[in-house]
């Protein structure tokens, strides 16, 4: 079982809608950067996440460093098409005349599953790439598609294997395979909350991936509170003003009866949330049987560099990049 | 009357958009569960994969046809008519293409191994099918409400397009143009072809084979002639949710990503002329400024110092960080929908525990609208009118 988000050289970050698949994606990147690991950073879907978090206002289809060791890429269905077609068959004037047409939405949609071969096609490309070598890449990681449609996006390959029986695009789908199946290359790693919901769609994911024998990294727990009580967190949970009271008379300092209501509102809440977050940490164990790491709630609504390099620190500190 | 209560208690269907991971189908099933218990027989329609929804109602399993919902602790021991039911596309696709030929037909469609991968994962089906599903509810006449959930589609155009796009597919104009020569006689008319078209085929039997495009030339022929019937019932759903007695629900989170998306929403919608109720933010996080604590922080010091203060110094300390969050969502939330002071925006606290029971799902319904009103004298249920508009 790895214990590590690195080892193997694709690390394919999914997790339930809203859990931080690509803030964690980003921190992965930036800590095996950090390590001194040359990385690519991919997304998918032209989701537009990446480019904020690295104070971009776009991220494209041309490689670019957006960190120290870290290429960002944004993969695009009909540009990978358009540079497939060059790289394997020559093709270079009708891919260009085919790019931006309708033509290639159709190529996409006739062949079902061809846009997600195209989009893993590429990751695959970049996985394989060599120069002077060496692999280009020592991690690639890439911001992938919600549990949900997971499955859907890495068993593209197999169903083009079963719908097409020759040619070029079927042997270009059975590399994919290969390489998603291949434990030392590829994982997946799952994000959370510590929430009884997401940790329910993470163990679902655990199965469903099993089933289709895709190594599974360590899960990564996103927006854990802190533990801040050392008291019976039910105690606080459930009369946090008495104690409140005891604590201020103690200290020496006066609060209107409605600070105390506001204060034991919010350590009351707090408290409850941590006994679920507890709770929901424990049957992530159970049901996965697979090891953790834990990233802090932050206190912020906006995400940005800074927020993200608190998050690599603190993947490196618990010895998930080696 | 509020914008809400006159949204669960007078429309006919209500549709929840909006991005993933924001807590939409939860919204979805708490709207349902209050219109239901307010006496209204509901139907809640969600399409999420992932069941959350069955689980949010402690069922586990939804399938394709309605589901009565049992709903346990109804003030009043009241009678709630509440069905959930989820969308199976598949199937969905299937009684469609049915109900719009002869039987023969259908089942040469349903053995085209294009076709079968076509009606689970072609872009937009889902959408698709979840606006044929709202019809078919529509035109059983049996609910007063039927509450969507949509797919966490990207952007607002994917939903409201989607019937067109699926439709421009079928209809397929440029790849018929292109796959003639497989449409009328197989490859020997090859030279015949323009050069573009003889391009493209050279390009697509590389990419695919040629045995997937007399697949796809002979799906595309079995849908010969029934691209107006699609057309036709792509208009009619437009038509519904256009009308008066729909209302969409934006469902957002107070982030700057999810708000972006809620924002993009709302125009589209207004865009489209669809008839917008509001927007549900979820998760909030509203910790109002307190006199005595405009410095909880320093206030937190001194109670550490003091030496005293196990439960008072992180109080203190969580306070300052919620209040700041508090702010700063606000802000957001202004940032993102300020100028659309038009739209009510009911906001829904981030409850320490998991919303998902009915229990839960009440909680939610009481937020936005206060305790559940003593049910009135029994009234003749409000007339269903499929026409109108």
């Amino acid at each position: 079982m790895a214990a590590s988000l690195t080892s193997s050289r694709l690390a394919i970050v999914s997790g339930k809608g809203g859990v931080g698949k690509t803030t964690v994606a980003a921190a992965l990147a930036l800590a095996a950067g950090r390590q001194g690991k040359k990385v690519l950073l991919v997304e998918v879907e032209q989701r537009e996440g990446i480019a904020p978090l690295f104070g971009l206002s776009h991220l494209g289809y041309e490689e670019r460093e957006i960190a120290p060791n870290v290429t960002g890429l944004s993969v695009v269905p009909d540009e990978a098409l358009v540079e497939y077609l060059y790289l394997f068959y020559g093709i270079r004037y009708v891919g260009r005349v085919l790019k931006g047409s309708k033509a290639v939405e159709f190529a996409t949609n006739i062949a079902p599953g061809l846009r997600d071969i195209l989009l893993i096609g590429k990751i695959k490309e970049a996985e394989r790439r060599r120069t002077g070598g060496h692999f280009s890449f020592d991690l690639v990681v890439l911001d992938a598609p919600p549990t949900g449609r997971l499955p859907r996006f890495l068993e593209a390959p197999r169903s083009v294997t079963e719908l097409v029986h020759s040619g070029p695009i079927r042997n270009q789908a059975q590399g994919v395979l290969d390489m998603v199946s291949d434990q030392e290359r590829c994982q997946v790693v799952l994000v959370t909350l510590p929430e009884d919901m997401p940790v329910r769609e993470t163990a679902d994911a655990v199965e469903t991936l099993s089933k289709m024998h895709i190594a599974i990294g360590p899960v990564v727990v996103n927006g854990a509170f802190p533990e801040v009580f050392t008291e019976d967190l039910h105690a606080v949970a459930d009369d946090a003003p008495a104690t409140l009271t005891a604590d201020a008379e103690r200290a020496g300092i006066v609060l209107s009866a409605e600070a105390l209501a506001e204060l034991g509102r919010v350590a009351g809440s707090h408290a409850r949330r941590t006994i679920n977050q507890q709770d929901a940490m424990r049957e992530l164990a159970e049901e996965t049987k697979l090891p953790s790491l834990t990233l802090p709630y932050l206190f912020a609504p906006r995400l940005n560099r800074d927020a993200i390099e608190q998050l690599a620190t603190d993947l490196i500190e618990q010895g998930a990049v080696t | 009357m509020t914008a809400l209560e006159e949204l669960l208690g007078d429309r006919h269907i209500i549709v929840c958009v909006g991005p993933g991971g924001v807590g939409k189908t939860t919204t979805a099933a708490a709207l349902a569960l209050r219109a239901a218990e307010q006496g209204r027989r509901t139907i809640v329609c969600t399409i999420d994969p992932a069941r959350r929804l069955a689980q949010s109602l402690g069922l586990d399993t939804l399938d394709n046809s309605p589901r009565r919902i049992e709903v346990t602790g109804s003030p009043e021991r009241r009678k709630v008519e509440l069905y959930g039911m989820m969308l199976d596309m598949k199937s969905t696709f299937d009684a469609m293409i049915l109900d719009m030929t002869s039987s023969d037909r259908a089942e040469k469609i349903f053995a085209n191994p294009f076709y079968q991968h076509i009606s689970s994962t072609l872009s937009g089906t889902q959408e698709y099918m979840a606006m044929e599903k709202l019809w078919e509810l529509h035109e059983e006449g049996r609910w007063e409400l039927i509450v969507l959930d949509t797919p966490p589609t990207r952007s607002a155009l994917d939903f409201l397009d989607a019937p067109n796009k699926v439709t421009d597919f079928l209809e397929g104009k440029f790849l018929r143009m292109l796959l003639w020569p497989y449409l009328k006689a197989g490859k020997t008319y090859l030279k015949a072809v323009n050069f573009g078209a003889r391009t493209f085929l050279k390009v697509a039997t590389k990419i695919t084979g040629s045995e997937l495009l007399a697949d796809v030339a002979n799906f595309f022929l079995a849908f010969e002639g029934m691209y107006d019937e699609f057309k036709d019932r792509a208009k009619r759903v437009h038509d519904l949710l256009a009308a008066r007695r729909s209302g969409f629900v934006v469902v957002s989170a107070p982030q700057e990503a999810s708000l972006r998306e809620a924002r993009f929403f709302v125009q589209r919608l207004a865009a489209e002329k669809m008839p917008l109720g509001g927007v549900v933010m979820n998760r909030t996080h509203a910790v109002p400024a307190v006199a005595g604590l405009e410095d909880p922080r320093a206030l937190a010091s001194r109670a550490r110092a003091a030496g005293d203060g196990k439960v008072l110094a992180p109080a203190l300390e969580l306070y300052a960080s919620w209040r700041d969050i508090s702010l700063r969502e606000e802000d957001a939330v202004k940032a993102a929908l300020g100028d659309q002071a038009h739209v009510p925006v009911w906001r829904v606290p981030d409850f320490a525990d998991d919303v998902h029971d009915i229990g839960a799902l009440r909680r939610v319904g009481e937020v936005l609208l206060g305790p559940l009103p003593p049910r009135a004298a029994p009234a003749a249920p409000a007339p269903i009118d499929p026409a109108a508009s």
